[in-house]
């Protein structure tokens, strides 16, 4: 028979009394700590809450709502513009990253290539997102600069009447040229896009204001100048320069995407792709292994295994991922300050697919710097605005995520 | 190792006609990576029979049963030489053989025709309904109601049908670990496979859901060969008509299930039927 080691057989009982006690001691201790720090960030995010709300319950008007950034008005400046510009920006965005994400996340997590590149290829991209997820988001707008903004110079550079790259779709050029009535312009169609501007000395099949055709005709000075008003309108002085106009349908598209709403879109997603990959693929992983081998065996193909099963089973998770990841986005305001500008002289959302646009963060940090105490408390009211509108699309996805996770127990 | 011979039916089984050859292994070995978890084994899987795979754990069994419908192949590493084979003239009717480990082999009709149930039931997060359709959904084109006749007639198969068929469109998730394990059995049966392959399917079960799966196991033999993986004894005692006993990677013995619990040849099988280890 064995007799028990030193440390086990003469225990000091006294010893043992005050460990056990001092352990207790530190244990409640601990607990008070974790307590203590739990509250210190509530009460910062109460703090801030509070005093946001103070500084901009003022201005939380219908005009802040309705109306556009005015320099004169300052008391009736509003953010329309900008809460339109940011969801068409969050938009492009989410249309954007949410596939693209998820795909990779379903690339890195469900297929384990066989072949020696893509199995290269599979672990350099693993490498490179957690990587990405930790770069600055400035870093992403002068990507987006580089890539979207001006696309390397390889569509040519976008100069105002000069040249507007490539115009892919939606442009309809026109020669604007001044007629004799005055404030009133007649319009010649544009044949020759290199052609910038043309001169008129000669009568030409044009159109009016409204679109309608007319024809343009010529009037020689020394001779003398029509009289009747409707003559007049249609007459140009001979020599008269026409500069080209393009009336730009919703549909316009060009090359590059020079700073418009879909550069900020797409350099936003960028910014939140890694987050949404990286919380897809936590999903992904989270799905049991036992699922995907009952698809298989049953003789399900690797695409139909991860739409019927794998996806479905994981949705829930990658949902929380990408409202985390738009909350990020729709609060981003230094990439978007890169592509888009500074600017917040804007009166409307975004007119077409290559129009500019000014986002809430931008016309927020615009009117934080301001001197007037007036754009001050509009900052506040904008921020809580802001707040609003992000719970509001959280609360949105909240429920469709409950509604998913129900149909599927 | 031993290999059974194929016209040994002598021990009183209800069967009288020969045993007929569905699944060929010769020489068969596998590795997963570097490692080596099957040593040059030779077995025959006879027609609508039950083989029972025994042997302590890490003793290979799985893996052999999870080569037969190349479900390895989804594990990273893992790699197989020898020949193992689906026998052409044991089918209806009678075609080529067919070797499992082509690899330009078509998986996908392998494992229709050779399912498998796992040790955990593992139904899918959906309906009991969708469940059972998963499969046929995958395979074959159905209307509404030929899909209902199949979901039945697998659900019956699978000895669930009159436990379940007032929540077919409740949750899987809902039904108890037996109710599930035979849930997942219809849903193996729904795609009409030839061959049940079972990884120890009662282990997570107690002992009423065992003998009601065994039961069905019973039942399930006149139409399915079926191949099980079990660490019970008295499961393979009661349920096979086949036994192969696995250590360390090598087919002991093999041979009528009644032979190998009384009169085993080998040392070591007796020794593990007798439970002295494992």
């Amino acid at each position: 028979m064995s007799t028990l080691p030193k440390a086990l057989s003469e225990q000091d009982a006294d010893f043992q009394q005050s460990n056990a006690s001092r352990r207790q001691r530190m244990s409640v201790w601990f607990y008070g700590l974790c307590v203590a720090i739990a509250l210190i960030s509530v009460v910062v995010l109460v703090v801030l809450l509070v005093s946001i709300w103070v500084q901009g319950q003022s201005r939380l008007t219908a005009d802040l709502l309705m109306n556009s950034h005015s320099e004169l008005d300052i008391e009736r400046s509003g953010m329309w513009p900008a809460i339109i510009g940011s969801l068409f920006v969050c938009g492009v965005c989410a249309l954007v990253a949410l596939p693209l994400g998820v795909g990779t996340a379903v690339f890195l997590e469900e297929f384990k290539p066989k072949a020696k590149p893509l199995r290269w290829l599979h672990g350099f991209v693993q490498l490179n997102i957690a990587n990405l997820a930790g770069v600055p988001s400035i870093v992403y707008g002068l990507l987006g600069l580089t890539v979207f903004v001006y696309m390397f110079n390889i569509f040519g550079q976008i100069k105002v009447n000069e040249s507007s790259g490539w115009e892919l779709m939606g442009a309809n050029h026109k020669y604007q040229v001044l007629s004799l009535e005055t404030g009133n312009v007649v319009f010649v169609p544009q044949t020759d896009p290199d052609q910038r501007q043309i001169t008129i000395d000669q009568p030409v099949q044009g159109m009016d204001a409204a679109g309608d055709p007319i024809e343009i005709e010529v009037w020689q000075p020394g001779t003398p100048k029509p009289t009747d008003p409707a003559v007049r309108r249609r007459t140009v002085r001979s020599g008269a320069i026409g500069a080209t106009v393009t009336e730009k349908s919703w549909y316009y598209f060009r090359l590059p995407l020079d700073k418009s709403f879909l550069a900020g879109g797409l350099t936003l997603a960028l910014v939140i792709l890694p987050i949404i990959i990286i919380a897809s693929q936590e999903s992904l992983r989270g799905v049991s292994p036992s699922l995907r081998e009952a698809s298989m065996g049953l003789g399900a193909t690797t695409w139909q295994t991860v739409r019927d099963v794998s996806l479905p089973a994981a949705l829930p998770g990658i949902m929380t991922g990408s409202i985390l990841a738009m909350g990020r986005a729709i609060g981003e305001a230094a990439p978007i300050l890169v592509v888009l500008g500074a600017a917040v002289a804007k009166n409307a959302g975004p007119q077409n697919l290559m129009d500019n646009a000014v986002t809430m963060p931008v016309l927020i940090y615009n009117w934080a710097g301001r001197q007037q105490d007036e754009f001050k408390e509009l900052a506040a009211a904008a921020i809580i605005v802001l707040l609003v509108i992000l719970l509001l699309l959280n609360s949105a996805a909240i429920i469709i995520r409950h509604k998913v996770q129900q149909s599927q127990s | 190792m031993v290999t059974v011979s194929t016209a040994n039916t002598d021990n009183g089984e209800q069967n009288a006609q020969p045993d007929r050859t569905l699944i060929q292994i010769d020489d068969f070995n596998a590795w997963y990576g570097d490692f080596q978890a099957l040593h040059g084994l030779s077995l025959q899987i006879p027609r609508y029979k039950v083989t029972a795979f025994i042997g302590p754990s890490g003793c290979g069994k799985s893996t052999l049963l999870k080569w037969i419908n190349r479900m390895n192949d989804i594990i990273p590493g893992a790699h197989a030489k020898g020949e193992l084979k689906i026998c052409g003239e044991a089918e209806t009717p009678p075609g080529r053989d067919t070797n499992i480990l082509d690899p330009a082999l078509d998986v996908v009709r392998l494992r229709r025709k050779i399912g498998i149930v796992f040790q955990k039931p593992n139904p899918f997060p959906k309906s009991i309904y969708d469940n059972v359709a998963f499969g046929p959904r995958l395979h074959m084109k159905t209307t509404k109601a030929e899909l209902d006749e199949l979901v039945e007639w697998s659900l019956r198969k699978a000895a669930v049908w009159e436990e379940v068929k007032d929540r077919l469109h409740g949750p899987a998730l809902g039904l108890s670990g037996g109710q599930q394990q035979r849930l997942c059995i219809a849903r193996a049966i729904a795609v009409g496979p030839e061959v049940l392959l079972m990884d120890e399917p009662c282990s997570a079960l107690d002992p009423a859901s065992t003998l009601a799966i065994e039961d069905l196991i019973f039942e399930l033999r006149s139409q399915y060969t079926i191949v099980i993986v079990t660490h019970n004894m008295q499961q393979a005692s009661r349920c096979s008509d086949k036994t192969a006993f696995f250590f360390e990677g090598r087919l002991i013995e093999s041979g009528d299930t009644e032979r190998i619990f009384t009169k085993p040849e080998q040392k070591q099988t007796d020794d593990y039927v007798r439970g002295k280890f494992g």
